[in-house]
């Protein structure tokens, strides 16, 4: 029966393996696949101890294959590893690693999100001679042990909002969070909470989430791994993966392939190794801290040494996290970071934290992200224009320290009194003075001629042209700048023309005058981004900054240098964003623009780098921060986890910027998706779309491919991202800039100067 | 139908549009007399451009007619006729005119620009409410100091149009709730909560001038003015008379004379300043003490032009302002000068309607039966209604049915021609719905004869 | 009572509809490259967002406009001479023998058996606003009707009468008009089922259901 077994067990353990190649073939599969099958087929012949024997040295010839082949892996078999159905989920986690654990809000498929796994879980441990207990949150995705409903680990945005309260909780009850990637990717549907909107929420919140935050990555799939992995340390399983789209994704838009047509596997092979996903390639570019080392082809439930592993991993990051920002520095400080392994269970420390810890652990966490992905950006700046740069940073902080803060103060209050004593005067000059006028204009009616004078300043006032350094002419006033299209004679059909009967436009017309808008049914052609910078943003008399910040291929991707080359020629443009100061009707203010035609307004590290900066300075100036994002297809998955990573990184500086009293202002225009709606643009309380546009996080196709549902042609336009509660309004483009004025009087933060 | 009749009179090809609901009216019915089958094209609607350009092109029209509707006062209509690859000439002023003076609030600071009088008031959209009352209470301020005891003033939306939007205010107190009203108004319905502000002018005639200009902008001269005070509710004229007064056969208490030449002077030295290329019509208010404000400006020739065109002679010729209008647009020169017009006697100019007058001038559908009238030499008779078989009013336009210009030696004369006139006219139908009868204006235009030009 | 086999057997003896295409407006038009028996498609998708067979384009302006089949069937006829040429509006361009559907056989059929109210002059049509309420949150059949009802508008030259409803009481069965849509005299506006012959309609509609094959 025991030699059954392990012929069983053995064949299984091939079973693995050619999964985890797939059509690959290999020498060391075949020499396995053949002694197997001659073992087994002498299997009745052997006596007993001889077989024995000869699966002992079988087991080991697997063993070392097992060993062989694990070095051999390409980034694809990892993903594969990692999609198998015997990868290590949350649950075995929960089981192998912490003591005990309470699982909240679900009973298998009685759960609001199944995919998205909560619970309390302790960790029970002797130091010394004293048994002590120490509580933590998990949350992480799961999608083993009920397959059926746990939707492969991709979380609804219901099961991201769910992650989001008890990381709150966590927060209240000053207890650290363990969470745990297990996700391909987020599932896109925009119902109430948003899969976007939410994924932004749990950034913006985890953005300064007054707790330690310790992630585990195993399978990180883009969005959906955000949503939980902004740790104050990054732990990576060293068969996971960490990437910014599936390989396949990558592979189809590589390929440009539409409508269900697969990629071929060489391509997808080509693409995983291309975009950098290994735990290797995430070290290396600092997006996690360490790696932990999993047994040769991956950790499955019944590797127990690898969960102890595990859990002295998380004990450890626990500890450091903690004793870096703890007031006492003790020895068992410098023990921890000294990071000799297996002590990690001996050291003992206290995970609540004082109120001014927390403050210092939120405040390393944001300059850790703050410091990331430096190395994939171009900064043409030159040294001297950097250091004039620095110099007028630090003079403007502390002028608009010393002007709004301390000066503006008192300034304040005096005016204030002011104000108060000038209207008293009013009061008491209308009540007691105007009764005595009354009586001397009755006894002395001689001032007559002043009233007549008086009387035909009215009349001239009423007749005569008001106002005449306007010009006569009030209607003659054009857009300062028109889409070169309004010079072509030919006309175009509005898209509504079925349902409204719109007449056909006239382009000169359309783009000259109407701002390209329907005059019918009120349709927004798309407009380039300059009529914006022109016509809204005052772009002639803006302050451009960090212009020489240049998007560049950090991975190497192939072919993207001349394409990114082909962009910049296009479009005059270093990157997609453009970070400007500027007044609007006389409010000054700090504006990003995300501009469509560079790479489809895809955000990589140099966008992400020139938002961060743009909210920075936003912030030391006491600025309006505004974001108009004229058009973005996402992250730009070339940069791979370059990209990704500015969604925790902007998120984060626009968190600061709001803590610190900010305004931030989104508009979105044509088509905005994926990653920056679903992180820091997605967060902002105030987010306004320009009629007929689209906003969401998965675009049509992309949905019917990951959900089999097929949505509605305008699933994604503004009205219904206004209805679902994404947007908080809609903006004629030909008022944009009178709304957004408008918004600036009327909306944000407490520290904006013009206040 | 006159815009054929002036081509064929200069020698001039044309072709005409219609839709499958006009395919039997009388200028269908002229075109294919006047052009044959090939001179007609029938689109899918009036109102839109893209088929008018659609058929200019297959006909490879030089010019192109607007009409006296929708498009004639559209400056966009006007500049893409210029502006296309295939450019033609526009028969109306240039674009930019169009636009300047097509606006009534800039029309109106324009001529304050040039001193010319307008409508006491604001010239720009008000959208604050402290501007709106000091506004609001010099107006009234200003009437009291004109002696006029309950002044009224008009509070209106200025992005509206059609009598949407206003409202009149007796008493400053009832001000600030009314400004709010329009404000909400206009910001929820024409997107835009700018508000004009003007007194409200009570009792007045409305008087026209007649400008007709070269297409250099610089030589302009006028037809004289026209009066068209008699109007439905709707605002729509009904009976226009040239001259505009009659200073001598009837009393005013103002110098009729002299605020005849005042207007025409203003319109002209308008028309000088803004380089006025075509045929346009000044719109004049006069109140009873012989004030007058100019209103608007139309941009375009007008039905009435005939009525002007019948008391005007150039050295002695008869004129007709239509035709100078092709021949100026397509480049002709003004041959003669304002000396070499005069005004001989008085032209009453009816617009047949089918309309209950009796209530509110609400249009009246069927079916025309029969149209006859007596010919006779100081009479025109303009119609699209075939004469020799039924005519179904078509549903979608104003149910005009035909125009009558009568001309006599001076204002006697011309009543009783204009009274005769109606009398033999001979308008029978019958009504499209089931409960009604069929109604005309003719009973009201008669009513109206017997005191025109009176104030 | 109603004789639905031979009712039935009337539209099976001659189950098309001929559809011609009109030219929308004027312009210059280009044939697809369709010819005499060629089947066509009309809109479909989950949401109609795919468009029907390409029968022709239609340039106006230099703005080419797609003309697609709004049913499916088979072309009968294509104006070939026009090819190229411009047209004026309402030019007939391409005939299109349209198979029947189940549901346009039901709405035939159904026309014989209801009592239609007709429009009693060219007008656009309305429901009176409760009416059209009701109609619209509750659906067809909650609209009872009696003699002399206040049921619609009819609107003609801008100007508005009510128009009272004549005929047996019963529930609205069918609307045959559209919103702001012009109808013709004597063109039916609604269709009225006595309600104790509710079963019988409603028998109707199943049988035609189970016998009317689609093509």
């Amino acid at each position: 029966m025991d030699a059954e077994r392990r012929i069983q067990n053995l064949n299984d353990r091939l079973k693995y393996i050619r999964d985890i190649f797939g059509q690959k073939e290999n020498d060391n599969i075949r020499l396995l696949a053949a002694k197997l099958s001659e073992v087994v087929a002498r299997e009745h012949d052997l006596p007993g101890g001889v077989l024995a024997e000869e699966l002992a040295r079988l087991e080991d010839l697997f063993d070392f294959s097992e060993r062989k082949l694990d070095l051999s892996l390409s980034p694809m078999d990892l993903v594969r590893i990692v999609r198998h159905p015997q990868r290590i989920c949350l649950k075995d986690i929960l089981e192998n690693v912490y003591d005990n654990y309470t699982e909240i809000g679900g009973r298998g498929e009685f759960n609001i999100d199944p995919s998205m796994l909560i619970a309390r879980a302790i960790f029970t441990r002797r130091v010394g001679e004293k048994v002590i207990n120490q509580m933590v949150m998990v949350i992480g995705q799961e999608k083993g042990h009920g397959e059926s409903y746990r939707n492969g680990g991709s979380v609804k945005p219901w099961g991201n909002a769910k992650a989001l309260h008890y990381m709150k909780v966590a927060e209240t009850e000053n207890i650290p969070v363990h969470t745990f990637v297990f996700t391909p990717g987020a599932y896109p549907i925009e119902d109430w909470p948003g899969a976007a909107q939410q994924i932004a929420r749990n950034l913006y919140e985890l953005a300064a989430l007054r707790a330690p935050v310790i992630s585990v990555f195993s399978e990180g799939g883009s969005g959906g791994a955000e949503a939980v992995g902004l740790g104050d340390r990054r732990i990576m399983l060293s068969h996971g993966y960490y990437s910014v789209i599936s390989p396949e994704g990558a592979a189809a838009i590589e390929g440009g392939l539409r409508g269900g047509t697969r990629a071929t596997p060489e391509l997808i092979e080509k693409c995983a190794t291309q975009l950098c996903i290994t735990a290797e390639d995430n070290l290396r570019n600092g997006y996690i801290d360490k790696i932990l080392q999993e047994p040769p082809l991956g950790a499955r439930p019944n590797h127990y040494d690898f969960f102890r592993e595990l859990r002295r991993e998380l004990i450890q990051a626990t500890n450091e996290a903690v004793s870096e920002v703890k007031s006492m520095k003790l020895y068992r400080a410098m023990a921890v970071r000294a990071r000799k392994s297996d002590d990690a269970e001996s050291i003992f420390m206290r995970w609540t934290l004082s109120k001014s810890a927390l403050k210092r652990l939120v405040d390393l966490r944001q300059r850790k992200y703050r410091a990331m992905s430096r190395h994939a950006r171009l900064d043409g700046t030159g040294v001297m224009k950097r250091a004039v740069a620095a110099t007028k940073e630090t003079i403007s902080a502390v002028h608009s320290y010393f002007r709004y803060d301390l000066l503006g103060r008192q300034k304040k209050r005096l005016d204030v009194i002011f104000e108060e004593l000038g209207a008293e005067a009013h009061l008491v000059r209308h009540k007691l003075l105007m009764p005595l006028k009354r009586t001397i204009d009755k006894i002395l009616p001689g001032n007559n001629g002043v009233e007549e004078k008086k009387g035909d300043a009215v009349r001239d006032k009423l007749t005569r042209l008001s106002c005449p350094e306007d010009g006569a002419c009030l209607v003659g006033s054009e857009w300062a700048w028109t889409s070169p299209r309004s010079q072509q004679d030919r006309t175009v059909s509005c898209p509504n023309v079925r349902t409204h009967h719109c007449p056909d436009l006239w382009v000169p017309d359309l783009f000259g005058d109407f701002a390209g808008v329907c005059p019918s049914c009120g349709h927004h052609f798309p407009m380039e981004y300059r009529w914006y910078l022109e016509n809204v943003f005052d772009y002639k008399e803006s302050k451009e900054f960090n212009s020489q910040i240049e998007s560049i291929n950090p991975l190497g991707y192939e072919q993207f240098d001349l394409k990114l080359d082909k962009a910049k020629e296009k479009t005059g443009l270093k990157s997609a964003c453009i970070t400007f100061e500027t007044a609007i009707d006389g409010v000054d203010t700090t504006v990003a623009v995300l501009c469509a035609p560079f790479r489809g307004g895809s955000v990589g590290a140099a966008e992400g780098e020139k938002f961060i900066r743009a909210a920075e300075r936003a912030g030391r100036k006491r600025q309006p921060f505004i974001a108009y994002v004229h058009g973005t297809a996402g992250i730009r998955i070339q940069e791979g986890v370059n990209g990704v990573i500015q969604m925790p990184r902007c998120t984060i500086a626009v968190r600061r910027y709001i803590d610190a009293g900010g305004l931030y202002l989104v508009l979105y225009d044509t088509n905005s998706y994926a990653g920056p709606v679903a992180s820091f643009l997605g967060c902002s309380p105030y987010q306004f779309a320009v009629q007929s546009s689209n906003i969401g996080f998965a675009g049509p196709g992309v949905i019917t491919e990951t959900t089999g549902i097929a949505v509605a042609p305008d699933y994604h336009s503004a009205y219904h991202a206004l209805s679902r509660g994404h947007i908080h309004g809609i903006w004629d483009r030909r008022e944009a800039k009178k709304n957004l004025h408008q918004a600036l009087l009327t909306m944000g933060g407490r520290n904006l100067y013009y206040r | 139908m006159r815009v054929m009749r002036a081509c064929m009179r200069l020698d001039l090809d044309f072709v005409c549009v219609y839709t499958a609901e006009d395919a039997e009216s009388g200028h269908v019915r002229l075109a294919r007399e006047l052009g044959g089958d090939t001179s007609l094209y029938k689109i899918i609607s009036y109102l839109d451009a893209n088929e008018l350009f659609s058929v200019a092109d297959a006909a490879e029209a030089t010019a192109v007619h607007p009409g006296y509707g929708f498009f004639a006062e559209d400056f966009r209509f006007a500049r893409r006729v210029v502006r296309r690859d295939r450019p033609m000439v526009y028969i109306g002023p240039s674009w930019w005119v169009i636009r300047d003076l097509g606006d009534k609030i800039n029309t109106k600071r324009i001529a304050r620009s040039l001193n010319v009088p307008t409508v006491p008031g604001s010239d720009r959209p008000v959208y604050n409410e402290v501007e709106a009352e000091e506004i609001a209470s010099s107006l009234f301020e200003f009437q009291t100091s004109q002696g006029i005891v309950d002044g009224v003033i008009m509070v209106k939306a200025s992005a509206g149009g059609g009598g949407m939007g206003i409202e009149e205010v007796g008493n400053f107190d009832e001000f600030r709730s009314v400004f709010r009203r329009i404000r909400n108004y206009a910001k929820r319905n024409f997107g835009d909560e700018g508000v004009l502000i003007e007194q409200r002018i009570f009792d007045f005639n409305h008087l026209e001038v007649q400008v007709v200009s070269e297409r250099s902008g610089t030589k302009h001269v006028h037809f004289g003015t026209r009066n068209c005070s008699i109007q439905s509710t709707g605002k729509q004229k009904r009976v226009e008379i040239a001259p505009g007064f009659a200073p001598g056969v009837i009393p005013y208490t103002f110098d009729a004379t002299k605020v005849i030449e005042e207007i025409t002077e203003h319109s002209m030295s308008m028309a000088r300043e803004s380089g006025y290329d075509n045929v346009g019509t000044w719109e004049w208010i006069v109140t009873p003490k012989g004030e007058p404000f100019l209103m608007e400006v139309n941009t375009r020739i007008q039905v009435e032009n005939g009525v002007s065109s019948i008391i005007s002679r150039i050295n002695g010729e008869p004129v007709d302002i239509l035709s100078e209008q092709l021949r100026l647009a397509l480049g002709g020169k003004l041959e003669y000068s304002q000396e070499d017009i005069l005004f001989t006697g008085v032209g009453i100019e009816y617009r047949i309607v089918a309309e209950n007058t009796d209530k509110r001038f609400t249009p009246c559908a069927g079916r025309i039966t029969k149209l006859d009238w007596q010919k006779h030499e100081w009479l025109n008779v303009y119609t699209q209604v075939p004469l020799d078989c039924e005519y179904e009013i078509p549903m979608e336009y104003d149910p005009n049915l035909a125009l009558a210009i009568v001309w006599g030696r001076d204002l006697a004369e011309v009543k009783v021609r204009g009274a005769q006139f109606l009398d033999e006219l001979i308008l029978e139908g019958t009504s499209g719905g089931k409960s009604e009868n069929f109604y005309t204006n003719i009973r009201y235009l008669k009513e109206k004869t017997g005191n025109i030009l009176e104030f | 009572m109603l004789n639905i086999k031979e009712l039935l057997d009337k539209v099976k003896a001659s189950p098309y509809r001929e559809i011609v295409i009109h030219a929308p407006h004027t312009g210059v038009v280009e044939f697809g490259g369709l010819s005499k028996g060629d089947m066509v498609h009309g809109r479909d998708g989950d949401y109609k967002e795919k468009p029907g067979t390409l029968l022709a384009n239609l340039t106006r302006e230099k703005n080419k406009k797609p003309i697609t089949a709004p049913e499916k069937g088979e072309i009968e006829s294509v104006r070939t001479e026009l090819e190229g040429k411009f047209v004026e509006a309402g030019e007939p361009l391409v005939t299109i023998k349209h198979f029947m559907t189940r549901k346009e056989v039901i709405e035939l059929i159904l026309q014989e058996a209801l009592y239609l109210f007709r429009a009693p002059e060219r007008a656009k049509y309305y429901f009176v606003p409760e009416v059209d309420q009701k109609l619209k949150v509750s659906g067809k059949r909650s609209v009872k009707v009696v003699e002399g009802m206040e049921l619609m508008i009819v609107s003609r030259m801008k100007r508005e009468t009510p128009l009272a409803y004549s005929g047996p009481d019963g529930i609205i069965y069918s609307v045959y008009f559209g919103r702001g849509e012009n109808v013709d005299e004597g063109e039916p506006l609604i269709g009225i089922c006595p309600e104790d012959q509710l079963t019988v309609i409603q028998d109707v509609v199943a049988r035609i259901q189970s016998e009317w094959e689609e093509e």
